[in-house]
């Protein structure tokens, strides 16, 4: 019965269920499994010492919750005896640390004996935990507080330290195996301490008989190691980086949840993109929201929430005691913000440590001191004489700069707010679409990566040659065609990929993901002849891409080229409809390949199974309708329309220019190239003398969509400017549905697009 | 390679006038279709094209660009073009975006082989 019990699994330090722990499932898993198993690990039959584990940590990646809930799990399985504690972040010195170490061991411990989890809440003395200790574990109790108070009045800081750190090892084997979780994060807190904190816990853990998992900052916990004389190779490593995308949803929606916080899927995806996947940041700003009893359904309630948090909230106090903490002194602490805030905006990535000790006014010890300890929280790179300040979080470039503003620029703070909330909403719609680009861009790197020596039809490197064959078919008549293609195509074997920004910075401007610089071997055999770089473009271009376009691109890649030395390449340039016979011309004249956005669909299906996104529906009051883009799918919104038309007496003719609208609508909305869900959500509202269509989809919104709203009447077609023709086409549609509708407007929306329209009864009955 | 994928489009030709049946919905993939069916039949030294549209129900401003292309192309070699049985809706459509300015439309196909005055010297299936 008991055993049931446990299994249940009761919630003792986690701050959260374990079933609304997301995220770091798989982490979890992997350290749990590390305290079951540690010590009986094999490696080729032979047992290996795999007692300790590392836990690495990015800053702000979140740990405190990941080991509370191993040791939740621990608890509840009665295998080992967990042990947890966290360095406090308020205790000044190692001493009162170790102490409450020494504490915290022996409440967790006799918590778990006596199996009552609610003692670990509570604060006791250590006379209250010999009254409650187990009479098994009296003995080495009594001993163990005799030791610790003839320690703690001798005069060495460092013995009485050690002798805490070192406690659990009196624990007698035959009372329970012990697992210890230390969580470091704020061993930095302690870097002034007159005893060497760092180095005690890696001596008291790594050189003791029992397994461990110690995290912390990953530099910190490195070099503590290393200084400590620990043995790498006996020990496991888990590294924790911010959470992945789909992780960092899971928090969000799970913290929103959790805290009764309303968001939607647009403010959901600007949190994780803003917040950089930091389970810190993410559960601050929802805690705050929470707080405030606010609902993050729009990026204005998010943006405001994200500068009051930057301005007093909890980001701000974040960020400022780490601030204080490097530099405790206001004067050092103005020059650093001054320093870090000058070198990010003005891309002056790296400075010397001499600058910095000029700037700064301060010796060499404490400059050192002070990269060190911004190195530790990667504020900055340092390597012993250059400083870097480009890499940190946009967060912290954003405390940063509104702090300068304040503090040395004396700014009224009514500005600043006004102009960090400004920039922020300005930034939101280009965070998320700078996302959506990445995506659509990671897909072109992503599908090199897969270039594994296989056989593909050479169509679909062939643009023209495709067109020819394919135009007007279906899926299954192409897909047909190609698998009776007898002409193909040996890939090469890609062995590394990057972006062309990385190997040539003049292409950011092009969005860092269009291009891809795929280092690769032909006909399976590595040697120089069959060396090959295929230099990979995804071209911007709604219509077919003219030969400017693409000749532009080609030298571009062509430059990229002979700056690197690469010696055979292989263009290859992708452009969603394809190229102009001029343009599919001058591929012939380059010797390059050139796809369509579908030839790479294609290509991407016959290497890869893709996988679908999740469908949602909701609303009750009103008809509504999710259809996944292309397929035709617009004329299955024509015909719900039209019953719903055909109840409220339309007309014939005015059902056909409802469907005709909606139909269009539906083809505008699938143009929008980077919708992530690709899917169209339509509500249809009847009212008593209207119908009321709305047509919304995610992605980024075609610039100037606004305007083929606003302008004149249809314009009738200009057949003589082809090239312009087919710009116009674009507007077509917006202007046939103005035309057919008595009322259109887009309706204000953070992301995508979303277009209302309206028919009344009496005006198309007229 | 193989030859061309069929492209499912009824046509047959009257004399050196090409009739072709667009489909129930004109959208991109049945525009291209018939741009396709058409460049075949003015290829094969048809002087004029009609456009059936009886069966058609619905289009959309990319079919209706795909028109336009086709009507071009007809043009340049001199070739006329008829739009046939186009219902009222899909005229409106037309009209709105100045389209039966570029070509003549008839009541139904015969009105259109009348109108082109081509002799109806064999009928010929050429493809289902």
């Amino acid at each position: 019965m008991s055993h049931n019990r446990h299994e249940e699994g009761r919630q003792i330090l986690g701050r959260v269920k374990r079933d609304q722990f997301v995220g770091r499932v798989a982490e979890l898993q992997r350290l749990v499994s590390h305290a079951t198993q540690s010590g009986r690990l094999e490696r080729a039959g032979h047992p290996v010492d795999r007692r300790g584990l590392l836990i690495l940590l990015a800053p702000l990646a979140g740990v405190s919750e990941l080991l509370r809930q191993a040791y939740d799990e621990l608890f509840n399985k009665r295998e080992s005896v967990p042990i947890y504690f966290a360095l406090p972040q308020t205790e000044a010195t190692a001493v009162s640390a170790a102490i409450e170490f020494l504490n915290t061991f022996l409440l967790q411990y006799i918590a778990f004996r006596r199996d009552e989890p609610s003692l670990c809440q509570l604060s006791l003395t250590l006379n209250d935990l010999v009254q409650l200790a187990p009479a098994d574990d009296l003995p080495w109790i009594e001993e163990l507080i005799e030791a610790y108070n003839l320690q703690r009045f001798g005069k060495d800081d460092r013995e009485l330290v050690r002798f805490c750190l070192t406690a659990p090892n009196r624990v007698p084997s035959r009372n329970g195996r012990l697992y210890i979780f230390f969580d470091a994060v704020q061993l930095a807190n302690y870097a002034d301490s007159s005893v060497p904190l760092a180095a005690e816990i890696v001596r008291a853990l790594v050189f003791s008989k029992l397994p461990f998992a110690l995290a912390g900052l990953r530099r910190e916990v490195l070099d503590a190691v290393g200084r400590a004389g620990g043995n790498f190779d006996s020990l496991d490593v888990l590294r924790l980086e911010p959470l992945g995308e789909e992780d960092a949803r899971k928090l969000v929606v799970s913290a929103a949840h959790r805290h009764q916080v309303a968001i939607n899927d647009e403010t959901r995806d600007l949190l994780v993109q803003q917040l950089e996947g930091s389970p810190f940041f993410i559960t601050a700003m929802l805690e705050a929201a929470r707080e405030n009893n606010l609902a993050l359904e729009s990026y204005l309630a998010c943006e405001r929430l994200y500068v009051d948090e930057l301005m007093g909230g909890r980001l701000n106090r974040y960020f400022t005691s780490v601030l204080e903490h490097i530099a405790p002194e206001p004067e050092t602490r103005a020059a650093v913000v001054r320093l870090l805030c000058e070198a990010v905006p003005t891309g002056n990535r790296t400075a010397s440590f001499e600058a910095w000790r000029k700037r700064l006014k301060l010796d060499s010890v404490g400059v050192e001191q002070l990269l060190r300890a911004l190195h530790i929280q990667e504020l900055v790179n340092w390597d012993g004489e250059t400083v870097d300040a480009a890499g940190a979080s946009s967060v912290w470039k954003d405390y940063l700069r509104s702090r300068f503003r304040l503090d040395a620029l004396r700014e009224p703070r009514a500005l600043v707010v006004a102009d960090v909330m400004a920039e922020a909403l300005k930034r939101a719609p280009q965070t998320i679409a700078r996302h959506y680009r990445r995506v659509a861009g990671l897909r072109l790197r992503e599908l090199l990566g897969e270039f594994n020596a296989q056989l593909v039809p050479k169509t679909l490197f062939d643009f023209a040659a495709f067109a020819a064959r394919y135009k007007g078919a279906t899926a299954d008549e192409i897909a047909a065609g190609l698998d009776a293609d007898t002409a193909l195509l040996r890939l090469p074997q890609v062995f590394h990929t990057a972006s062309g920004v990385s190997l040539s910075p003049e292409l950011r401007q092009f969005g860092e993901e269009s291009s891809v610089v795929a280092r690769a071997f032909e006909r399976g055999t590595y040697t120089d002849d069959n060396e090959i770089v295929w230099l990979v473009a995804k071209l911007n271009s709604k219509l077919e891409a003219d030969r400017s376009l693409v000749e532009t691109w080609c030298d571009r890649l062509a430059g990229l080229a002979r700056q690197s030395g690469f010696i055979r390449t292989q263009l290859w340039l992708v452009a969603n409809e394809g190229f102009s016979p001029e343009a599919i011309e001058l591929l012939r004249e380059r010797n390059a390949y050139g796809s369509s956005q579908q030839q790479f669909e294609l290509l991407s299906a016959r290497l890869s199974e893709g996988a679908g996104a999740p469908q949602q529906s909701d609303d009750a009051n009103e008809f509504s309708l999710i259809l996944p883009m292309g397929g035709d799918n617009e004329l299955l919104a024509a015909t719900i329309v039209e019953q719903v038309a055909r109840r409220l007496n339309f007309s014939p003719e005015a059902i056909n220019q409802i469907k005709t609208a909606i139909v269009e609508a539906c083809i505008n909305a699938a143009e929008h190239s980077l919708s992530p869900d690709r899917k169209i959500y339509q509500r249809f509202r009847v009212e008593n003398d209207r119908l009321v269509i709305t047509i919304s989809s995610r992605g980024i919104v075609p610039p100037d969509i606004q305007g083929y709203l606003e302008e004149g009447p249809v314009e009738e077609i200009g057949r003589d400017e082809s090239e312009d023709q087919a710009e116009q086409r674009r507007g077509w549609g917006l202007k046939l549905i103005r035309t057919l509708m008595d009322e259109v407007e887009f309706e204000r929306v953070d992301e995508g697009t979303s277009l209302r329209m309206t028919k009344y009864l009496r005006k198309s009955a007229q | 390679m193989e030859e061309s994928i069929k492209s499912h489009i009824r046509s047959h030709c009257v004399g050196t006038t090409a009739v072709v049946y667009a489909s129930d919905y004109l959208n991109k993939l049945t525009g291209e279709r018939i741009e396709r069916e058409c460049k075949k039949q003015l290829d094969s030294g048809a002087r004029a094209l009609v456009i059936d549209f009886s069966d058609t129900e619905l289009v959309n401003s990319i079919g209706i660009s795909i028109l336009l292309g086709i009507i071009d192309i007809a043009e340049k070699i001199g070739a006329l073009v008829v739009f046939s049985d186009v219902n009222d809706e899909t005229v409106q459509l037309f009209d709105m975006l100045g389209l039966t300015r570029h070509v003549v439309l008839a009541r139904d196909e015969q009105e259109a082989l009348s109108g082109l005055s081509t002799p109806p010297t064999q009928t010929q299936a050429i493809s289902h």
